[in-house]
């Protein structure tokens, strides 16, 4: 996998004020992560001031944006870094972002599809795969389903693969 | 008004006499049910049920801290599609 690939932690959503400053909607670990960077979508943005809207989101303002008309013509953009720029993983740990687009295979090497989501509704983390025919089964991420993956497949259990 | 405490908590017996049979067995393998009512017993704790949402089968791996609710709340029917983001996992 292309350890530069770009990750996109954040939308911007609108202008905040007229002074320059831009509302955004995050993705990932919150706001502490996304303070953790400075540049984004390959240098075009610099990371001036960040601070929590008090909404779930939170109010960024950004060197290159001098005025609310420049702010205004943001909206939409995506945040994103490139994937070497995100924190080293513990024993154990993925980023979501390293799974998707995986080629899922048996255990015996049969291919099954490729990773299309990765998703949490509570109980744990649960894989979506496609299949090359457009048909989607969804995977539990325990060792009994998933017993390993690397950077190019990851492998799923015979009896969790039926779907 | 809650459910009385005679009755004890509600699960298809069906579903019961599955996630028995594959305690017993050691069988690991998903259990696909529709049945979103059914309460989250101490003897499911350890197994994976395929919860239906009305278009797709959800995993659901029972752990401690799920018993006593459904299994529906873990199987939602409504999904709001986002950005993976910098979002971690564990095992």
């Amino acid at each position: 996998m292309a350890e530069d690939k770009p990750v996109t932690l954040a939308a911007i959503t609108g202008a905040h004020g007229v002074t320059g400053e831009v509302r955004l909607k995050l993705f990932g670990e919150g706001l502490e992560a996304l303070s953790t960077h400075r540049q984004f979508n390959d240098g075009a943005l610099t990371l001036k001031k960040l601070r929590d809207d008090g909404k779930g989101g939170a109010i960024a303002r950004f060197a290159e944006v001098p005025d609310r008309t420049a702010a205004e013509k943001l909206r939409g953009t995506a945040l994103a870094v490139p994937r070497s720029a995100l924190p080293a993983l513990g024993e154990g740990e993925y980023y979501h972002a390293d799974l998707l687009g995986l080629a899922a295979v048996t255990e015996t090497g049969e291919p099954l599809g490729s990773v299309i989501a990765v998703e949490n509704y509570g109980a744990s983390d649960v894989l979506e795969i496609e299949r090359p025919d457009g048909k989607r089964f969804m995977v539990p991420m325990h060792t009994e389903a998933v017993p390993e993956w690397n950077d190019e497949r990851l492998v799923v259990s015979a009896a969790f693969a039926e779907g | 008004m809650a459910r009385s405490v005679w009755k004890g908590p509600f699960v298809e017996l069906q579903l019961l006499k599955k996630a028995e049979e594959a305690q017993d067995k050691g069988a690991r393998a998903p259990i696909k049910t529709w049945s979103r009512r059914s309460t989250i017993l101490p003897q499911f704790v350890g197994l994976t049920f395929n919860v239906y949402n009305g278009q797709k089968f959800i995993p659901v791996s029972v752990n401690e801290d799920m018993v006593g609710h459904k299994l529906g709340e873990f199987s939602p029917t409504r999904n709001f599609p986002g950005h993976a983001g910098d979002k971690k996992g564990k095992r």
